[in-house]
């Protein structure tokens, strides 16, 4: 085992060229996972709203959208968004731009059934209330069945957050520079230690996702604490 | 405008095909390796050895928390420096191993680090769900099982397994739909599956739409027919025992 070539190494695993360059490493993959964690909550939650309101056809239609991003590869819309949008509209596409809307589209998809899941999951009393107080479906969705169900999705949430993390890597396949990337290039560089460069670059993964679930753990066990006091 | 040149041609869809074959083995391989060991971890997580359980604890954590994509360079990279390089060398020859398991091109480091990281990664998914069927059967069971005069063995193998199998059957069929796209980051340690060939045909044809529409159209069935064909047998087992749950 070589720790030189991780402690020669550690500020570029953590930041890239930053500040000489661009934002890369750890810190671009942070970044990354938190802004397709926030887009992919944002389209969740819209498209888990849209799953419970529509019937007949819009409904097949949008269930067959989500099937679609739940059903193709990471990968493969990764390569569809970097490499035919720019002939399709003659524009160049950024390699984070690609990496935040393929990540996004397809944690949106994951997510909008698990909001949908939580909604479908309150009583049909609350529905009825709202009704009888005479409001419409808008307000009785923004006012009593989100503000409710919003808390006991938040563990699937964290959850998406940290399956996100994990794909970030893949942003590897178009060269941006986060942690994979980054951990790879050093390998190429030195030559002689991958064992221990991909070790320490799985354990920082390590380190930032178990932190992350455990913190989903603890919410998770706290409303569930609170639902069952709630129903005795 | 759609001419006879729109349209790939033949030997190009081979490799596409070619490469879709290698996506079918790889992933029937590890969705078969790691239902079994997944089992096994299972029975280990939940054995009140102390000494059993932690370390798969340990395992089920780390392989869970880490991308996928880290831990198929480490198998590849990491693995190869460590061993002794006659090793790498005889692991890249032709041997038994392409006569037992015909034509799966398995004498490539590519292939063996490609099973090896995924059958590692998904096998710590499938004991986990494995688990949670196995935590849903409620606890009444054991105690009627074990008024029966059964042995633990036996409450297991005839009242706890049957019940925790059909209560994870549906997230099973999700894992193996997993493996099936997980397949596609194989591409990055140069595994010649379908997306490495859908990118190659793209950077020799510069045919970007029809390569990769090729690509995700044969995804998306390949996916599709998993999930209609554990739908069907999830019925189909449903109706043989006479009703729900």
């Amino acid at each position: 085992m070589n720790v030189d070539v991780i402690h020669d190494n550690l500020l570029y695993f953590l930041v890239g060229a930053y500040p000489h360059g661009p934002l890369g490493g750890a810190a671009l993959t942070l970044l990354l996972s938190v802004l397709s964690a926030s887009l992919s909550a944002i389209l969740g939650l819209v498209f888990g709203v849209a799953l419970v309101l529509t019937r007949g056809v819009a409904h097949t239609t949008l269930l067959l959208f989500l099937g679609f991003f739940r059903a193709i590869p990471v990968i493969m819309l990764i390569f569809w968004v970097y490499f035919l949008l720019p002939i399709l509209f003659k524009v160049d596409v950024p390699g984070l731009f690609t990496v935040v809307c393929a990540l996004s589209l397809i944690g949106g998809a994951y997510l909008a059934h698990s909001v949908s899941a939580g909604i479908s999951s309150l009583p049909a009393g609350q529905w009825q209330a709202g009704r009888a107080l005479g409001l419409n479906t808008v307000q009785i969705m923004t006012s009593i069945i989100l503000p409710q169900a919003l808390p006991v999705m938040l563990p699937s949430f964290i959850n998406q957050w940290v399956a996100l993390i994990k794909d970030t890597s893949l942003a590897y396949v178009i060269g941006v520079a986060e942690l994979s990337f980054v951990a790879t290039q050093v390998s190429n560089r030195v030559m002689v230690h991958p064992t221990e460069i991909f070790l320490f670059v799985g354990l920082m993964y390590y380190v930032i996702c178990a932190t992350l679930e455990l913190l989903a753990n603890r919410v998770a066990r706290r409303y569930d604490k609170h639902l069952r006091l709630d129903g005795k | 405008m759609p001419s006879s040149d729109f349209w790939l041609a033949p030997h190009y869809v081979g490799w596409l095909l070619q490469g879709f074959w290698v996506t079918i083995q790889l992933s029937l391989v590890v969705s078969f390796a790691a239902t079994i060991l997944g089992f096994l971890v299972c029975i280990a997580r939940l054995s009140p050895f102390v000494c059993l359980a932690w370390p798969v604890r340990a395992y089920l954590s780390l392989f869970r928390n880490t991308p996928l994509l880290v831990q198929l360079f480490f198998w590849y990279f990491g693995a190869s420096a460590l061993m002794p390089p006659e090793l790498v060398q005889w692991l890249n020859t032709q041997h038994i191993l392409q006569l037992v398991l015909f034509d799966v091109q398995w004498p490539s480091f590519e292939m063996l680090a490609a099973f090896v990281g995924l059958t590692i990664y998904t096998t710590a998914f499938v004991a986990e769900e494995l688990r949670s069927g196995v935590r849903a059967v409620r606890k009444g069971q054991w105690a009627a099982a074990a008024s029966l005069g059964m042995s633990s063995m036996q409450v297991w193998r005839c009242v706890v397994m049957p019940q925790a199998l059909r209560n994870t059957f549906p997230s099973l069929i999700g894992q193996y739909m997993n493996v099936i796209k997980n397949t596609s980051l194989t591409m990055a340690i140069g595994l010649a599956e379908l997306s490495y060939a859908s990118r190659q045909v793209e950077t020799e044809t510069f045919k970007t739409f029809q390569s990769f529409g090729i690509a995700t159209l044969l995804y998306v069935l390949l996916v599709m027919l998993v999930e209609v064909g554990g739908q069907c047998l999830q019925r189909h087992r449903l109706q043989v025992r006479g009703g729900l749950s």
